[in-house]
């Protein structure tokens, strides 16, 4: 090759891919609509038991809703898998503070809240 | 032919001269093997290469030429049967049997794999690891003739005589002969490497009966029995042999009539049996029932109109096998992190069950019975007592290997005397004769308060160290020790009952043990199954144990060590807060009040030591445990079935449970797939268990909706109380 020209038009230009990032399950991707907020939604329109003497039944709907609703999340890990990894994320100081506060929300008198 | 010359020629070359110059086979009678000339030489030049080359190098490459010339199948081992058929008397043969031994031992050494490894480490140990076992196959079975016996011959002289009389030459012997029947104990088969020949003529069942036909066992005894006396030395090394013996043999299964045993094989067959049937019947409810290009597909609808899809006709069953497959078919597996192995597995591996055929069963029984009676209590006193000194000989191996057969041994006495028992009940069958019963004192010589200093230091040390196998062979012991005692206090004997009460409160007394257990339990952390199982064995043991006892003594004191109290001096450095010299003296003051500890005693009360049971780590410790159901024997999941019960309903604390991960477990484990066998009994229990648990979840889903995002969460603390009751906790003390 005559590269004498110092030109450099001879030389390959390299073109490294950026491989496609994969999507994580992160807190972000948790805190999103798609995350907790539809979970909780969803469970109070959908989530119906039938109590006692169905325990196994409504056991299995309720892991049901749970899989359905982390695939719709995160289609990419197993139920077990993304179970495991949510948990992890709840030791997180940002999801701490936001279980909290959904716990609150719920609690009947506002000044048990200051601790 | 070697294309690469893994070993320098020119060493081959002279080793191969001097095995061939040892002697061989004569032509004219072929059956008999003659001697060189200069036999004995020769031996001493081959030990010389081990030293001088390969010892002082760091190398393998002797031991792999000797191997590779099958030294010792060809020739050392007919060179001892010489020995052993003709020439006793012969000073020169006698000596010359001696340079055998010396040759045997380091070739028979055990070699690992282990952190320190040169190339040339790394390209010998599978064949020597491979000859090693040949060797073996040789020396248990070498023709007619007993090589094992032959070898202890060669011992007898110095043994005889009089410890005071014994020069370093005899203890030397004396030391060779037994390192020798250890390396013969440890040798294996590698699961590694694929198998030469049958592997059961070197399985422990051989050994054993080798051991047992060959005088080896009696050689032991009556060493053991001796140790304190004539064998002060050989104390570890005996220890190590017998440890190499039992590990890993399970010990209900050695004391069984043979026919109990045919029984239980039976049983145990038929289990099995049983087993595979549900695992058939299993899939065959979801098989599919036509052929496989069927090609069933449905849709599944979910949220927002949209839908997934899921092929196979299974799926048409119901939602749970649909939900199920759709799970399946995913590709992408979480990455799990690996725990590094454990450097000296062979040297230590007691998780590893050993089987035994039912003649080695009837001779390692005879072995064990026999050493409980007399050679028990003088060898592990003695051994403790060298561990305890820090003894030259005492390796850091040795110490695992000392609690692990002292837990063997108690757990061996207390299945023996149940078995006797029995026996006695059949033999005597209606006449109820007065049999004297015998007391504990066979292995009084483990259960005195020097023993559960240096077991609790120990225990203590490991902990902190992170040195887990030395843990779980500490937690096993100590579980022995504690059933043995809930034994003795159940003894008729007045003697007993009353040492029992004694050594319990010595136990319990000190809050520091308390402490450790539960330390323990909450530190699990993929440590291995081994760990697992004996960890919670311990945590399951001690509890019920505590419980009872703090029952019929109400008024138990225990020592609680604590620091002096620190919130107040900072409260009052609070009102100084002064320059910095100030603070820097006050942090020195805060040191020594740091050091110098509080010791004073206060009741015990156990409902409160259980509730510290109650945590998320101590329950991600049971869950992890009942994650193996499928291969838990009934009474491992009693344990697991226990700790939930008294989580849910003793201490009332079911929200920890709420969690999607465990209820899924506990789910599977009823309704599958893949579930418990329901035949047996403690199916039963769980299925209570898990209704009442689900129930109660049920419930409070109703009453507090926030629980719907918790199931996903271990819980906090703070907001576990309220979870559980309703409201926040009132007290400000916190456990």
């Amino acid at each position: 090759g005559d590269s004498a020209l110092g030109l450099g038009l001879d030389e390959e230009v390299k073109v490294t891919k950026q491989r496609q990032p994969v999507a994580k399950l992160d807190e972000s991707r948790l805190l999103s609509q798609a995350g907790i907020p539809k979970l909780r939604q969803s469970a109070r329109r959908k989530l119906k038991f039938k109590g006692k003497g169905h325990e196994f039944s409504d056991a299995a709907r309720l892991l049901n809703f749970y899989q359905l609703w982390l695939d719709d999340l995160y289609p990419r890990a197993k139920f077990v898998d993304g179970l495991a990894m949510i948990e992890k994320l709840g030791h997180s100081k940002r999801i701490q503070v936001m279980r909290r506060e959904w716990i609150d929300e719920e609690k009947p008198r506002p000044f048990d809240s200051s601790e | 032919g070697h294309d690469v010359q893994v070993v320098d020629p020119d060493v081959r070359g002279y080793v191969y001269g001097l095995v061939t110059a040892l002697g061989g086979f004569n032509g004219e009678d072929a059956d008999r093997y003659v001697l060189g000339d200069d036999a004995l030489a020769c031996l001493r030049d081959i030990k010389r290469w081990l030293k001088l080359y390969d010892e002082k190098n760091n190398r393998m490459d002797v031991a792999r030429c000797l191997g590779e010339a099958n030294l010792i199948n060809g020739d050392i081992l007919p060179i001892l049967g010489l020995w052993w058929a003709t020439g006793q008397k012969s000073k020169h043969m006698t000596r010359i049997s001696l340079a055998c031994l010396e040759l045997l031992v380091p070739l028979t050494w055990p070699v690992e794999f282990h952190s320190q490894m040169t190339v040339n480490h790394h390209r010998h140990t599978p064949y020597i690891q491979q000859t090693q076992v040949q060797y073996k196959r040789g020396i248990l079975k070498y023709g007619g003739s007993n090589l094992l016996r032959a070898i202890i011959r060669i011992a007898l002289p110095s043994m005889v005589t009089a410890r005071s009389e014994r020069e370093a030459r005899d203890e030397g012997i004396l030391k060779l002969m037994l390192y020798f029947l250890r390396n013969i104990a440890i040798i294996s088969p590698n699961t590694r490497l694929a198998a030469e020949g049958e592997e059961e003529e070197t399985s422990r069942s051989a050994t054993i009966n080798a051991f047992h036909d060959q005088d080896a066992f009696a050689l032991l005894l009556t060493m053991c029995s001796n140790v304190g006396e004539d064998f002060n030395l050989q104390d570890i090394i005996l220890m190590e042999i017998i440890f190499h013996i039992v590990k890993g043999v399970n010990v209900e299964k050695l004391f069984m009539d043979d026919d109990q045993r045919k029984v239980k094989r039976t049983d145990e067959l038929s289990e099995l049996l049983k087993k595979e049937n549900s695992v058939r019947r299993e899939y065959a409810k979801n098989a599919p029932t036509r052929h496989g290009r069927f090609g069933t597909m449905i849709w599944v609808k979910r949220d927002d109109a949209k839908v997934s899809t899921v092929s196979g006709q299974d799926v048409l069953r119901d939602d749970q096998t649909t939900l199920h497959k759709m799970d399946q078919t995913k590709k992408w597996n979480k990455p799990k992190p690996r725990r590094k192995q454990d450097d000296a597995i062979q040297n230590s591996n007691f998780n590893m069950p050993a089987h035994l055929n039912s003649e080695a069963t009837k001779n390692l029984r005879t072995f064990v019975e026999e050493f409980l009676d007399s050679g028990f209590n003088p060898l592990f006193t003695h051994v403790r007592k060298a561990i305890e000194r820090e003894a030259e000989r005492v390796l850091d191996i040795n110490t695992r290997q000392f609690f692990y057969t002292v837990g063997w041994f108690l757990e061996a006495e207390r299945v023996r005397r149940a078995w006797q028992s029995r026996q006695r009940a059949a033999q005597s069958a209606g006449r109820t004769k007065d049999i004297e019963p015998d007391s504990y004192g066979l292995v009084a010589g483990v259960l005195n308060q020097e023993t559960f200093i240096s077991l609790n230091r120990a225990m203590q040390t490991s902990l902190d160290n992170k040195e887990w196998q030395d843990l779980n062979a500490q937690m096993r012991c100590f579980t022995q020790v504690l059933l043995t005692v809930q034994e003795m206090a159940m003894s008729p004997l007045e003697e007993d009952q009353e040492i029992a009460e004694n050594i319990q409160n010595r136990i319990f007394y000190e809050e520091t043990t308390h402490d450790r257990i539960l330390a323990i339990v909450r530190g699990y952390k993929d440590q291995g199954f081994g760990y697992l199982d004996a960890c919670t064995e311990l945590a399951h043991v001690f509890l019920r144990m505590l419980e009872r006892y703090s029952k019929d003594n109400a008024d138990m004191q225990i020592r609680s060590r604590r620091k002096a109290k620190r919130t107040q001096k900072k409260a009052d450095k609070g009102i100084e807060d002064g320059a910095n010299d100030d603070e820097e003296r006050d942090s020195e003051d805060e040191d020594e009040v740091e050091a110098a500890q509080v010791t004073k005693e206060r009741s015990f009360d156990f409902k409160r030591f259980a509730a510290k049971f109650c945590n998320q780590s101590c329950v991600d410790t049971f869950v992890t445990f009942t994650g193996f159901y499928k291969e838990l024997n009934s009474e491992q999941l009693k344990r697991a079935h226990r700790y939930f019960y008294r989580i849910a309903f003793k201490q009332e604390m079911t929200t920890l449970l709420f969690r999607v991960d465990i209820i899924s477990l506990f789910y599977r484990m009823i309704k599958g797939p893949g579930p418990m066998d329901s035949s047996k009994s403690v199916f039963k229990e769980w299925e209570e268990l898990v209704r009442q648990i689900i129930r109660r979840m049920i419930k409070k889903l109703d009453q507090r909706p926030a629980l719907i995002t918790e199931m996903l969460f271990s819980k906090i603390n703070s907001t576990v109380y309220y979870l559980e009751f309703g409201h926040e906790k009132q007290t400000s003390y916190q456990s």
